[in-house]
This record gives C-alpha cells, sequence and structure tokens, in this order.
C-alpha cells in the first residue's frame, strides 16, 4: 500500500515538471528506486512531489497548468453552479441573477396577459439554462485536457445558448439584463480559453525544435 | 541580471559534501543520506546549482539490469571556487564565482 502510494505520488511528481524538467524527473525516477531499496518511498516521494508543485510556477508549462486549474475551479465551475441553480432554483442563488421562478414571477406582474406564453416558454428556459451549466462544465474539463478543438466548440455553443436565452426572454417580455452579468463573465470565461490556448500552442512551438533536435 | 546573493545554509551543506570528493561523481540518494537534506529541498538545490554552472550532472547506466538509468554529480571549477570561498569566513556571492 505505501509503496504504491509512493508510486503514485512519484508519477504526478514527474508530470507536475512537465516537458522542460524532464530529464530532472527521470533522475528523480531513478533514485526512487534506492529509496525503495531503504525502506524509505514514502519520504522519498513525498519531497519529490512537494519540490515539483514549489517548481511549477518557475516553467511556462507548470504556469499553464495552474492557470487552466485556476480557470477552471474558479470560474468555469462556479458559472457552471449558477447556471444550475438558477435552472432548478435554489434558495441560495443570488438575487438578479436570473433566477426563472423570480422571473417569471416578476414578468406576470408586468404583463399578466402573457403568462401562459411564459407558462409554457419554462422548459425551453429550463433546457437553455441546463445546457449553460453543463456546457461550462465540459469546457472546464477539455480545458485540463487541453483539447482545444472541442474547447472552441463548446465556447460556440455556450455563446448560441446565452444569445438565445436573451433573445427568448425578450421575446417573452421576461427581464434580460439579468443575463448581463453573465454575459460579461462569459466573456472572459472564453478570453481565458483563448489565452491558454495560444500559451499551449507556443509552448509547443517552442518545443518542436528541441524535439526535433 | 544574475543576483548577488549569499548561498543557503543547505547549499552550503552540499557544496561541503560534494566538496569532499570534488572529482567523484554522486548519486543523489547518497547525497540526501550524506547531508540529511530530504528529496524536496535537494533536488531543487541540484537544479539550481546546475543552471548556475556550479555543479554538472551525467547520465550513469544502472549497475544492475531492470534498473532505470541514474543521475549523477560533480562540482564544476567554478563549483569547487565556491566552496572554498564558503570555507573561509567572509562569503563570496553565487554570481560571481559562476561568472569567474
Amino acid at each position: 500500500m505505501r509503496l504504491a502510494l509512493s508510486k503514485a505520488m512519484m508519477s504526478l511528481a514527474m508530470g507536475c515538471l512537465g516537458e522542460s524538467r524532464r530529464e530532472w524527473a527521470f533522475a528523480m525516477q531513478g533514485e526512487f528506486e534506492a529509496a525503495v531499496e531503504e525502506g524509505r518511498p514514502l519520504a522519498f516521494a513525498t519531497g519529490c512531489l512537494m519540490a515539483a508543485w514549489r517548481e511549477m510556477p518557475r516553467h511556462p508549462e507548470g504556469r499553464l497548468a495552474l492557470t487552466s486549474h485556476a480557470l477552471a475551479l474558479g470560474l468555469l465551475i462556479p458559472m457552471a453552479a449558477l447556471q444550475f441553480a438558477c435552472a432548478i432554483g435554489f434558495p441560495s442563488a443570488p438575487q438578479g441573477s436570473g433566477l426563472i421562478h423570480g422571473m417569471l414571477a416578476a414578468g406576470w406582474t408586468q404583463a399578466p396577459y402573457l403568462v401562459s406564453a411564459q407558462q409554457s416558454a419554462v422548459p425551453a428556459l429550463l433546457f437553455l439554462r441546463l445546457l449553460l451549466g453543463a456546457g461550462q462544465l465540459r469546457l472546464a474539463w477539455v480545458l485540463l485536457e487541453r483539447d482545444w478543438a472541442q474547447a472552441f466548440n463548446i465556447g460556440a455553443l455556450i455563446a448560441a445558448v446565452m444569445v438565445t436565452l436573451f433573445l427568448f426572454m425578450e421575446v417573452l417580455f421576461l427581464n434580460g439584463l439579468v443575463l448581463i452579468l453573465q454575459v460579461a463573465v462569459l466573456a472572459i470565461e472564453l478570453s481565458a480559453v483563448l489565452v491558454a490556448a495560444r500559451s499551449h500552442a507556443q509552448l509547443s512551438l517552442d518545443a518542436a525544435p528541441e524535439i526535433l533536435a | 541580471m544574475p543576483r548577488n546573493r549569499r548561498p543557503s545554509k543547505q547549499m552550503l551543506t552540499l557544496l561541503e559534501a560534494l566538496a569532499a570528493r570534488a572529482q567523484h561523481w554522486r548519486h543523489g540518494y547518497d547525497l540526501m543520506k550524506e547531508t540529511g537534506l530530504s528529496s524536496g529541498t535537494l533536488y531543487p538545490l541540484l537544479l539550481r546549482m546546475t543552471e548556475q554552472g556550479l555543479i554538472e550532472a551525467e547520465w550513469r547506466e544502472p549497475a544492475q539490469p531492470g534498473r532505470p538509468a541514474r543521475h549523477t554529480y560533480r562540482l564544476t571549477n567554478a563549483g569547487i571556487a565556491l566552496a572554498r570561498a564558503a570555507e573561509r569566513p567572509v562569503a563570496v556571492p553565487v554570481s560571481k564565482v559562476a561568472i569567474a
């Protein structure tokens, strides 16, 4: 069990060091065998993992990995949670975030003659909100996988869904302005994904001459 | 622009261990045992010192078949000069010795 855990930690450490520190990763891996023979694999692997984590901000690939994780965990997943909260109507959803029940109640007060039309639109609104949430979760996943083709497709889908939602709400005389903040956050998200894709492409270009050599 | 920094305590310990047998190639794990430094301290230190030109590294074939190759280390001339300077009461900044 200890050995398996140590090996897993060594694999993680090697992954964190990235291509630019590949030689050092193999150097650590080579010494790991000596640590196993001495009966101290866990302490050795823990040290290597800590060193690899500390090293991450110092090389471009590590910085890209940290930025991608921060973007996924700090922005994309919370935004997806917000979309689900708005769709399902969690009480914790912030006021003015486009909570569907609240929007409909306000719409019914302002335009009572549209109640039946707005009620019939609820499934479509729910579907669009859930699609936005699922799209952002998927975007977080492909961002970490660095699958940029998928990321651009999902980004385009999310943008299209957001525009559709906005138009749909305007047609139904619901207050579409509540989406403005979310549109702004979405623009930031998609710009950040684009920057991450460009950084990754640049890293690949920089690494290409070394691979060819 | 290189920074004029005094060698850290861990770096001095490593320099001392490597300078004791300056011409010998040493394995990382042996250096860990000799200096008492953890792998989390030793490897970043070896990496920095190699980048500063104080240490040279070389791959060695494994002693037993089926084992991975091992990295070995020894001081460069700049590293030996820094180790000697560090033995004196007034320490010489790393960058000056590395440039020399």
